[in-house]
């Protein structure tokens, strides 16, 4: 039993790396601009498309297209920001919550215009193909999704503690009138703060791909576990957020196991209202 | 409750004529259109939308709470009529109303809790909640048959809910919109109406003026769903197939929120003209593209979304209405009352007779924000009757000792008797409304959206349960403060001094005793602050007792009986005027001791 | 040479007139004080120069050039340097944190280590701090972080609004003498105050504000006794 249980840790942690990943950048944005982008599960799933073409039409690696995908999603966030977000900043909530929506809509229904509700995949050499220590199975694709998912959010802390962008981005969630008075452009803050969260979303795709299958509406599926962790974390905690991934991919993992793959979802949707409730500042977030 | 139901039945019978218009012009539609199945599932199905939207639009337009999890509430309905029937054999149409409940049921234990949740995490928790619902019904085969769906049998019979003519449908959804949109408009017209609105708006204004927010919404929860739950059932008996991925999916819920969005939220007939436009567009592209092009319709719907929300967030009705109230001649206000002395009976009476008697004791009240004490041992009384001044240098606590006396805070320690009445320990605003004391806020809270006239309703509406009382009282307290020539104007409209004599005349058709005016002179010119002047001496003499912020020096010391003056959150002084301003330590407080009499600087 | 020059600004919140046709002049390296009471429209003037409101009326200008039309960031690359009321620190920073960030813009960025070194010259006490979170000081060492962010910007005009607030009278009267200390070394000052007395002891000039408008200008110490200030003040 105890070997059981120490697999599903194992594997549990792993997949918690990877939606820690997926999740951190949809604190960040609420952080920063206060606003839930209720896409986050389409912009990841077009991601995992982009990551699909890049490997059937070039072969790239889907490891390696993180090179592409990186820049691209940054400015793709960057963009939708200028546009569409920014505009809405001052107006009520309704406005805030309905642009985003409209734009899932838009991109999963774009994606299966496109792909049709096919299931895609990539199959890498080594996408079957696992480590063995002792009695245990770490497999592979999850071991480097984990390791990149890891490293991306580290730079990103990294990026956000010793980097003046990365600074005026924490000062302007903390304090907006003082990030104002320092000299810091708000707006164009506002604007690389959104393009980095998506950008995070974008990486977690592209290494997500060879784990998953992607079909037009498995954004939905993911943006439910991106607002659990956000929320677990607390809304404005980057290391909450990284912690709760880690928890949440544990509680998947026996979830699956214990109760059923099947109701592991029921599972954590039930901790997800739980939490709104009785803590919504979740662990490390702060009123 | 009782009383709710006579005002409901009064209300009714005063709106009999539009409605019974409308319902007959609709009634028409049906038979005159060509016997085709396929427009008469048009209408249907316009008729089917605009009842889900206009239910969704009374918690999310009325009251403003975002739900993104109405197909929850949708689903229970269409399941448990169906389950029933197809277990039990119960007509869908007691089945329908035992959905309903059970739809009231789930969202009073989901309501309760998640209301206390800002805008965006409401609309997440909604969302989860109706993804739950999708899953359990997929998962629960036992129960719902799982995603392989459940069938009805064509059995046709009044009994089984189930028809051969269409057109027989066509009219059952159109008594529900019909249900559904005399609910709305009534309660537009009502007390309960203007709670939603106000509440919706700005919820501490609202609860200033006596509306128990948390109750508001609930009522208005439990209403939605059970239109939007019978609506399930009529869903189930129409299309006789139901599976979770259809009727529990989230684009149910963003469909309701869109067609309210572009038809006109927070309208009465915006979701229907939403489903006018929406509905017809949503099958023709269904049907012609839907083969070819699957998903277009919610591509055009992403992009409609967006566009509205950033270009024309008012919907089509609501840009009709705002139109026309530009050209609208102001009608004539209710009958010219002369200008009855406001103010609860009793404070005008003990006025004469005990001028003088303690109204409000504050006895050593303090509060800690953090490491920051804003107000220790505060104690001071005011004299039922009297004009009250209280004032400090900036940061000394003042408004925090507002915010105490009104109910929006709770005092850490300490005592605050009212009327004879320890209120201390009462929890929310309306409370204290509920006890007479009414307030005005620093940062104006005017009722954006509406006119100056309902603004003042709304305060009206703590005093009676009924429209035209609450309208005449209003239009006596607008000729009072000088507002009747704004009466229908839009309160967002206004010049910032009319702003602060419709607040202040709002929180006067509470009838309050005691009235808190908070700077209310702030940004006022010479004359404006005259006028305001002269507005709170005849509130005086009508017997309301005011306690009065204000940095408006001159003002403040010609109007008050007596001062209290605070610093740094503890009381420095109580006494007449011209005694509190030769006080040393108050001189001191304001400049520093710039102006010690002799002995030189300090 | 006058340094800052408003000329008939006007500024509004709505259709709220804030302030008023206010003409005044700051001279390079002196001490301008604007007293008022509350509600005067002080903090509104603040706000206006460094950009944060929009003015509806009026210019200004600096250094010889028009700045009423740049955002926040670029008057702040100016050298216009404002310390908010109520200090507005980053909360969940370091006291080095708030101090570096204050040095955002471009003309400090490069000289960090300088400059933190002279704030520390200042402030002694916030060298031993350096590494607390800036939401754990007591008032009056917040205080000093803020005025110490601001003079991280290497500001050719800083403006603070209120330093005294809220702290106990030996701690504002450190305030006050690191106030005359800063100008000393040179940097002109731009003070809003309701502490009426301390203010007129260290400025050369002072502006009466009233709902708004300016009523009163003269030299500090002159001031002092005006029973119009008092007037401006109490009502009486």
């Amino acid at each position: 039993m105890v070997e059981v249980i120490i697999q599903l840790v194992i594997n549990g942690l792993l997949l918690g790396g990877l939606y820690a990943l997926l999740s951190i950048g949809l604190t960040l944005i609420f952080g920063v601009l206060e606003i839930v982008n209720f896409a986050h599960g389409e912009f990841l799933m077009v991601s995992m498309y982009l990551t699909f073409l890049l490997f059937s039409f070039f072969g790239m690696d889907p490891y390696l297209s993180l090179i592409v995908i990186l820049p691209v999603f940054f400015l793709f966030g960057y963009a939708i920001e200028k546009i569409i977000i920014k505009p809405l900043l001052n107006d009520p909530p309704l406005n805030q919550i309905f642009a985003t929506i409209g734009l899932g809509l838009i991109f999963s229904n774009v994606a299966l215009l496109l792909f049709k509700a096919d299931f895609r995949t990539v199959k890498t050499s080594y996408s079957d193909a696992n480590l063995i220590f002792g009695n245990f199975f770490v497999s592979v694709p999850r071991l480097i999704a984990f390791a990149i998912a890891i490293a991306l959010i580290a730079a990103l802390l990294l990026y956000l503690k010793k980097t003046f962008t990365g600074k005026a981005i924490r000062a302007l969630a903390q304090q907006r009138k003082a990030a104002m008075l320092m000299g810091i452009d708000v707006h164009r803050t506002y604007a690389i703060a959104f393009g980095i969260g998506i950008a995070c979303v974008g990486a977690a795709g592209a290494v997500l791909l060879p784990l998953f299958f992607v079909f037009p509406t498995v954004g939905s599926l993911f943006s439910l576990i991106a607002f659990v962790i956000v929320i677990l974390g607390g809304y404005n905690s980057l290391a909450g957020s990284l912690v709760a991934g880690l928890i949440i991919g544990l509680i998947e993992g026996f979830s699956g196991f214990f109760i059923s793959p099947h109701l592991k979802e029921v599972v954590y949707f039930v901790l997800f209202i739980f939490i709104l409730i009785f803590r919504p500042t979740g662990l490390f977030g702060k009123r | 409750m009782k009383e709710t139901l006579t005002t409901l039945i009064e209300s009714a019978k005063r709106f009999r004529k539009p409605l019974i218009a409308l319902a007959v012009v609709l009634a028409l539609v049906i038979p005159l259109l060509p016997r085709n199945p396929f427009y008469q599932d048009l209408i249907i199905m316009i008729f089917f939308w605009a009842t889900l939207a206009t239910a969704w639009n009374l918690l999310g337009g009325f009251a403003g709470q975002i739900s993104l999890g109405h197909a929850g509430f949708f689903g229970i309905g269409a399941y448990t009529s169906t389950i029933l029937y197809l277990t039990f054999g119960l007509s869908p149409w007691i089945g329908m109303f035992a959905g309903a409940g059970l739809s009231m049921i789930v969202a009073l234990l989901v309501g309760f809790p998640t209301f206390r949740l800002t805008s965006h995490f409401f609309a997440l928790a909604t969302l989860a909640f109706g993804e739950v619902l999708r899953l359990l019904a997929s998962y629960w085969r036992e129960l719902t048959n799982g995603g392989v769906g459940l069938l009805l049998p064509h059995t046709p019979g009044f009994r089984n809910f189930i028809f051969d003519n269409k057109a027989v449908y066509a009219y059952i959804i159109l008594v529900m919109l019909l249900a559904v949109l005399c609910v709305t408009y009534i309660f537009k017209k009502s007390r309960f109406g203007y709670s939603l609105f106000a509440l919706r708006e700005d919820p501490g204004a609202a609860e200033s003026l006596g509306v128990n927010t948390h109750r508001a919404k609930m009522y208005a929860l439990l209403i939605s769903v059970f239109f939007t739950s019978i609506a399930g059932t009529f869903y189930a008996q129409y299309v006789a197939f139901i599976e979770p991925d259809i009727v529990f999916t989230s684009h149910v819920s963003i469909q309701l929120a869109l067609l309210s969005i572009i038809g006109g939220i927070g309208t009465v007939f915006g979701p229907l003209v939403g489903s006018l436009f929406l509905t017809p567009l949503d099958i023709f592209l269904r049907g012609w593209l839907g083969g070819v092009f699957s998903g277009l319709n919610f591509i055009v719907y992403g992009v409609i979304l967006i566009l509205a929300v950033m270009f024309f967030p008012l919907g089509i009705a609501g840009w009709i209405r705002k139109k026309i109230a530009g050209f609208e001649k102001a009608p004539e206000l209710p009958e010219k009352t002369s200008a009855e002395p406001v103010g609860c009976p009793e404070a005008r009476a003990e006025h004469r007779a005990e001028a003088g008697a303690p109204l409000m004791t504050v006895d050593a009240i303090s509060k800690r924000f953090g490491g920051l004490e804003a107000v220790k041992d505060l104690s001071f009384m005011v004299r039922e009757g009297e004009i009250l001044g209280l004032i400090g240098p900036n940061g000394a606590g003042k408004t925090t000792v507002f915010n105490l006396i009104s109910g929006f805070i709770v005092p850490d320690r300490g005592t605050i008797v009212f009327n004879g009445k320890d209120i201390s320990s009462l929890k929310a605003p309306h409370c204290f409304c509920r006890e007479c004391i009414g307030r005005t806020f620093q940062l104006v809270k005017p009722f954006q959206h509406m006119t100056v006239l309902e603004n003042v309703m709304v305060g009206a509406f703590a005093c009676t349960r009924h429209t035209e009382e609450a309208e005449k009282a209003a239009s006596a307290i607008l000729q009072r403060i000088h507002l009747s020539h704004h009466a229908y104007t839009m309160a967002s409209n206004l010049t910032i001094a009319d702003r602060k004599r419709l607040e202040l005349g709002r929180a006067l058709a509470t009838q309050p005793k005691l009235l808190l005016l908070d700077e209310v002179m702030a940004g006022l010119n010479p004359k404006e602050t005259e006028d305001i002047i002269g507005i709170i001496r005849s509130i005086s003499r009508d017997g309301i007792t005011i306690i009065m912020i204000e940095h408006v020096m001159k003002a403040v010391m010609s109007l008050s009986d007596r001062i209290v003056v605070i610093n740094n959150g503890i009381k420095l002084v109580e006494g007449l005027p011209n005694e509190v301003v030769k006080d040393q330590r108050v001189v001191d407080a304001y400049l520093g001791g710039a102006y010690h009499a002799t002995a030189g600087l300090k | 040479m006058q340094l800052l020059d408003l000329n008939n600004v006007t500024t509004k919140y709505g259709d709220m007139t804030a302030i008023r046709d206010v003409s005044l002049s700051v001279a390079e390296g002196h001490i301008i004080s604007i007293v008022g009471s509350n509600g005067a429209g002080k903090t509104t003037l603040l706000n206006t120069i460094s950009g944060v409101l929009p003015s509806a009326g009026g210019t200004i200008t600096f250094a010889g050039k028009e700045i009423g039309h740049l955002p926040p960031h670029k008057i702040v690359e100016e050298g216009i340097i404002q310390v908010p009321e109520g200090r507005l620190l980053f909360p969940d920073m370091t006291v080095l944190e708030n101090l570096e960030l204050g040095a955002f813009n471009r003309r400090s960025r490069k000289e960090i280590p300088a400059l933190l070194k002279a704030v520390y010259n200042y402030f002694p006490k916030l060298e031993d701090r350096a590494d607390q979170l800036a939401g754990t000081l007591s008032g009056g060492e917040q205080q000093m972080v803020a005025i110490g962010r601001g003079l991280m910007a290497r500001p050719k005009l800083l403006m603070m609004d209120e330093p005294s607030l809220g702290l106990s009278p030996l701690v504002v009267k450190t305030v006050f003498e690191t106030i005359s200390k800063i100008k000393s070394d040179g940097i002109t000052v731009l003070l809003v105050e309701q502490n009426v007395l301390q203010s007129l002891m260290i400025s050369d000039d002072v502006y009466v504000l009233e709902n708004g408008s300016i009523i009163l200008n003269g030299q500090g110490r002159e001031l002092l006794n005006d029973p119009r200030v008092r007037e401006a003040y109490l009502g009486i």
